[in-house]
Formats: C-alpha cells, structure tokens, sequence
C-alpha cells in the first residue's frame, strides 16, 4: 500500500488521511508509555557518558544505526507487509507471518528491559487501536498475544497498526525512528535539564540518520535481524539493578 | 567468475563457486568476499576445512569423550580429569598450525549426551591472520542432552590486520540442558599497536530448544565500513576488547541468576556498571561489564568490555564460576593453559 505524497493538483484524501495517522501515531502524546522509557539513557547520562546535546546525538546515532535499523525496523516492515494484504482475521498465514517478526524480535532483543518496555508500549498501542476501530485482523493478532504466540513488541505492533491504517510502510519505519528520538530527547530534557531548543537541534541533527536507518532495514530478512550495541546492553544491565530511576528502562 | 589470480606460475586460481552458497555465508556482508578466488590451494581445499567432531556420554559415574574426530588444524591429545565436577571432563583443543587464514572453513560439533558434564576449550588464542582475498570462516554446532552440561569457552580470538572473520554458533539444548558458551574477540595484537585494523568480523550465535528459537545474537564489527565505528558510544566506547558469555539453562530461574552473574561482573563501585580505571586506579584493568536475562527465559547474557584481553577473561571467568556454583553446585575448572 502506497503512502504517495500526491502531486500539488492531484492530492487525494487518502493520502491526507494517511499522513493524519502517521502524525498521530508518531505524536509525543500518544497514550503508550513513551515517557516512561528510557533504553539505557538514563544510565548513560548517570554514568557521566552523556553530557550534552553533542553527547545524546552522537549515541542516538548508535541507537538507530545498530539498534532499529537492523533490529526493530526490519520486525516493523515484515508485519506490515503482512498486514496490509490480509483480508480479515481468516488470513491466517498474514497473521503467522506477523508473529514470526514479533518473535524474532524478541528473540534478538537482549537486554531485559528493552523488551519489557517494548512489550508493555506495544501492549497500549494495541489495545488503544482496537478502541478505535474494528478490524477483525487486529483482533485475531490480539487473541495471538493473549494465546502467547507473539509478545506484541511496540516496533511489531506499530507495523500492524500502520498497515492496516493506510500508512506506508517506509512512512511508519519514519515514525518509529521520530517516536524513538523524541521519547529519549524528552527523557534526556528531564535528566540533563537540556533546554527546549537543544532538544530540537538534536532532533534536527538525528534526521540524516533516521533516513538512513530507514533504508538500511529494507532489504533484511527476518534472519538478518542484527542489533547489537554492546555498551548499551551493558548499560542496560546496570539500569535495571540503579537505585534511584526515573524510566523504566 | 573471478579469473585473476594472485598466485605464480602453475598455481591457477580456484574458481570462487567452490565456496559456500550465499546461505552458507556467517553474514550478509560476506557476500562480497565469497566471489574472490584464492590463489594455490582453494577454499576449503585440504588443511583448510579443518573439522573437529567431539561427542561425550554419561558412563557411570562419570562422562567419556566417546568421539573425536579431529581433522587438520584441530588437534586432540585426550582429556584432562580437572573438573572440579565429579562426573566432568576437559577437551583442550589444539591448533598447530599458525593461525586462521583466508579461504579457511571450519566445522565444529560438540555433542554431550544426557547427563554428561563436558568443558571444552583450545589450548590457546585463535588468530585470524591478515588476508588479501576471500575470507575465513568457522562453523560450531553445540548440542546437550536431557540433564546434561556443557562449557564452551575457547581462548580469545585475535584480529589481526585485515582479517575477515565470520562465525556461526549453533546451539540445541534440551529444556533440562543447560550451557555456558563464551566468546571473547580482541581487535588485533594491542601490544604491538594494532587496534581495530581488521576488516570484518561477524560471529552469531542461536539457541534452540524443541526447536523453538530461543535467542538470536549477532556481534558484527566492521572498522572499514559500515558506521558507526566499533568505537562508537554504546558500541565498545573506549574500549577494545569484547567479551560475551551466555549461560544457558532454560529451567533455572533467570532473574536470580541475572543478579548473581551481574554481581560477579560488574564494578562494586559503580552504579552504570563500568568504570576506566579499575579500584586500584589501575587504567589498563578499567571494564564495563553486566548481566541480563536473555529472552524467551533461554538464561542470561553476560557482557565484559575492556581495554586488554585479560582483565575480560578474568572477570568472564568469574562470571563463569558463578554460573557453575548456582547451576551445577561446583565451579568452573581452572585455566590449565601454558
């Protein structure tokens, strides 16, 4: 399913409509839990690895080269390819299909607390889509988190929701990435006392990357999920024993 | 097809097809190197698909090395009775020859049979010596039965200058198995200044159980290409050495032995789990290390990053030790190597 940008005479609604949904879901207020994550930040900066903006930017890069490019993109297109065929709930090699890039991506989502936070955002998002609308592939992948045959990680779930939504599937990988740097400028805003505008310039300076990023995932296999960071899953680690923490990871 | 050739007179190019299929590859990144040809003898040609075959059993009270199979460079002399575990046995495995070079393809099985208790090892580092064309490659497919254990932890692999490396670890436990499987890379001979002058290296390692996947790891270091660098932050930072133990128990409860390995890792003195300088404000000795439960309840990972390869072994050995005492109720051999 395409998201084109129309052309300046011919823009169609459903184009409009697509990229309304995309502003939705990659907006900051969203109600899943983005506020809450931290995916090892938090002791990054405690840690004194991460001082100021230059500091957050240069490991943002990290995260979206090694982390979402070869990781959480490549679970978030392969749902969405699969979603964004199927009919109904009766499609049920659609719906395997999804389940196998939730599982991967899980299975090669090593620190603890980034799946815990993965599956706990992709939980809210699910269950905020199916208040909003009927689809009946939505539910049966729902009934397939509840059964215990995927974990409904947010990247997984988000390809899902986008599918089915009419939003592209290269359109969604970008509002992953732009959900991603904006939940961890927010957390470092709150940690470092970064002001409004350094966060913006961060943001800014991160757009490169998530363009790369984004074509980075699209010709990877499930096979070819490789995130690997190794510092920040030793972070993580250390994260999940600190005792005193504002984020859940 | 590749037609040249780097080789003299009578020392025709191999065609690059002998080479494994491109699912063969130990990384998509490798697909580049898999067409160039080696001059003299081939890819896999004889003494460059070394093989080593290893099986144990439970026998009684104790386990037997009931196979090994060892072909050119892998060398077994027979087994070392030093396992603290009664019913434990050590393979060192020997390597004669200099090192690792291109066109090399490896083949590695260490099967242990139910109830049997088996620590392999090599008697020393592997280097993966410098390359002009192709690449090196080492398959190791590791299985443990029903109650039984396996320690699989080779001596660091050494990266030196233009090396490209690939390696795929494959393991299968039974739901009662557990393992402890360790890697440690080192980016070239540090003493000597080289740091990061290899080209590729690529290593993953896949854990099944009643053929589900478990967990799905995937090192991949490439100074060369790819950005960011391996020394970017939250890739190695500062440091250089990488060192990644999964200790695999599918019936233990994980979130006990998480905090336990990260006890015996990670720096007492510091919150984020790392520090440069260790507690005698020795700088050389400085590591960032931690555990984590693995997904799908498969165990925990343990991760040591340091400046030099022995303060990594060390605390893997540690990480190592305590593994053994929560699962096994003994700890782990000591280092018998020269």
């Amino acid at each position: 399913m395409s998201d084109g940008e129309g052309d300046s005479t011919g823009e169609s609604r459903q184009s409009d409509t697509a990229v309304l949904e995309s502003l939705r879901l990659a907006d900051s207020s969203l109600p899943v839990g983005t506020d809450s994550v931290s995916y090892g930040l938090e002791t990054f900066i405690a840690a004194d690895r991460v001082g100021d903006a230059d500091d957050l930017a240069a490991l943002l890069e990290t995260y979206l080269r090694r982390q979402l490019g070869p990781g959480d993109l490549v679970a978030l297109r392969a749902a969405h390819a699969a979603a964004r065929d199927a009919s109904g709930r009766e499609d049920e090699d659609a719906l395997a299909a999804v389940c196998r890039a939730d599982r991967r991506l899980v299975a090669v989502t090593l620190p603890a607390e980034f799946r815990e936070s993965a599956t706990r955002t992709g939980g809210r998002l699910l269950s905020l889509q199916r208040e909003l609308r009927e689809d009946s592939f939505v539910e049966a992948y729902a009934e397939s988190v509840a059964d215990g045959d995927a974990a409904g990680v947010y990247p997984a779930v988000l390809g899902l929701v986008a599918a089915r939504t009419g939003v592209g599937e290269r359109r969604a990988c970008l509002v992953a990435c732009q959900e991603f740097v904006t939940a961890l400028a927010g957390a470092a805003q709150r940690l470092l006392g970064l002001g409004h505008t350094d966060v913006q310039r961060v943001v800014v300076a991160c757009q490169p990357t998530m363009e790369a990023a984004v074509a980075d995932s699209a010709d990877r296999s499930l096979a070819e999920m490789t995130p690997f960071a190794p510092l920040v899953d030793v972070q993580s680690a250390a994260h999940e024993r600190a005792d005193r923490r504002l984020f859940s990871s | 097809m590749a037609t040249d050739s780097a080789g003299g007179p009578g020392d025709p190019a191999v065609p690059a097809d002998e080479s494994a299929s491109a699912s063969d590859l130990p990384h998509s990144a490798f697909a580049v190197y898999a067409g160039e040809s080696l001059p003299g003898a081939g890819v896999g040609a004889a003494g460059k698909d070394g093989r080593l075959d290893l099986a144990f059993a439970r026998d009684g009270g104790e386990t037997r090395l009931v196979r090994d199979l060892a072909r050119v460079p892998f060398h077994v002399s027979g087994t070392l009775g030093h396992d603290p575990h009664p019913a434990g046995e050590t393979v060192y495995v020997q390597s004669p020859s200099g090192g690792v070079a291109q066109g090399d393809r490896h083949d590695v099985s260490v099967a242990v049979g139910p109830d049997a208790v088996a620590h392999v090892t090599t008697s020393s580092s592997t280097k993966v010596l410098s390359m002009e064309r192709n690449y090196a490659a080492a398959a190791v497919t590791l299985s443990v039965g029903s109650g039984g254990h396996l320690d699989y932890v080779p001596a660091p692999t050494i990266l030196h200058p233009e090396a490209r490396f690939g390696r795929t670890t494959a393991v299968d436990l039974a739901p009662d198995a557990t393992a402890v499987v360790g890697e440690v890379v080192v980016p070239g001979r540090l003493a000597r200044g080289e740091r990061f002058d290899f080209e590729r290296y690529a290593s993953t390692c896949e854990v099944r159980s009643d053929d589900e996947l478990l967990v799905a790891d995937a090192t991949h270091l490439a100074p060369g290409g790819d950005d960011p660098a391996p020394t970017a932050p939250g890739m190695l930072g500062e440091f250089a050495v990488l060192g990644t133990l999964y200790v695999l128990a599918p019936a233990a409860d994980a979130a006990a032995l998480a905090d336990r390995l990260h006890a015996a890792v990670a720096p007492a003195d510091s919150p984020s789990g790392g520090a440069s300088v260790d507690a005698n404000g020795d700088a050389d000795r400085g590591v960032a290390a931690g555990a984590t439960r693995l997904p799908n309840g498969a165990g925990v990972l343990v991760r040591v990053l340091g400046h030099r390869a022995d303060p990594v072994t060390d605390r893997l050995h540690a990480a190592w030790d305590s593994a053994r005492e929560g699962l096994l109720d003994v700890g782990a051999p000591a280092d018998r190597r020269q």
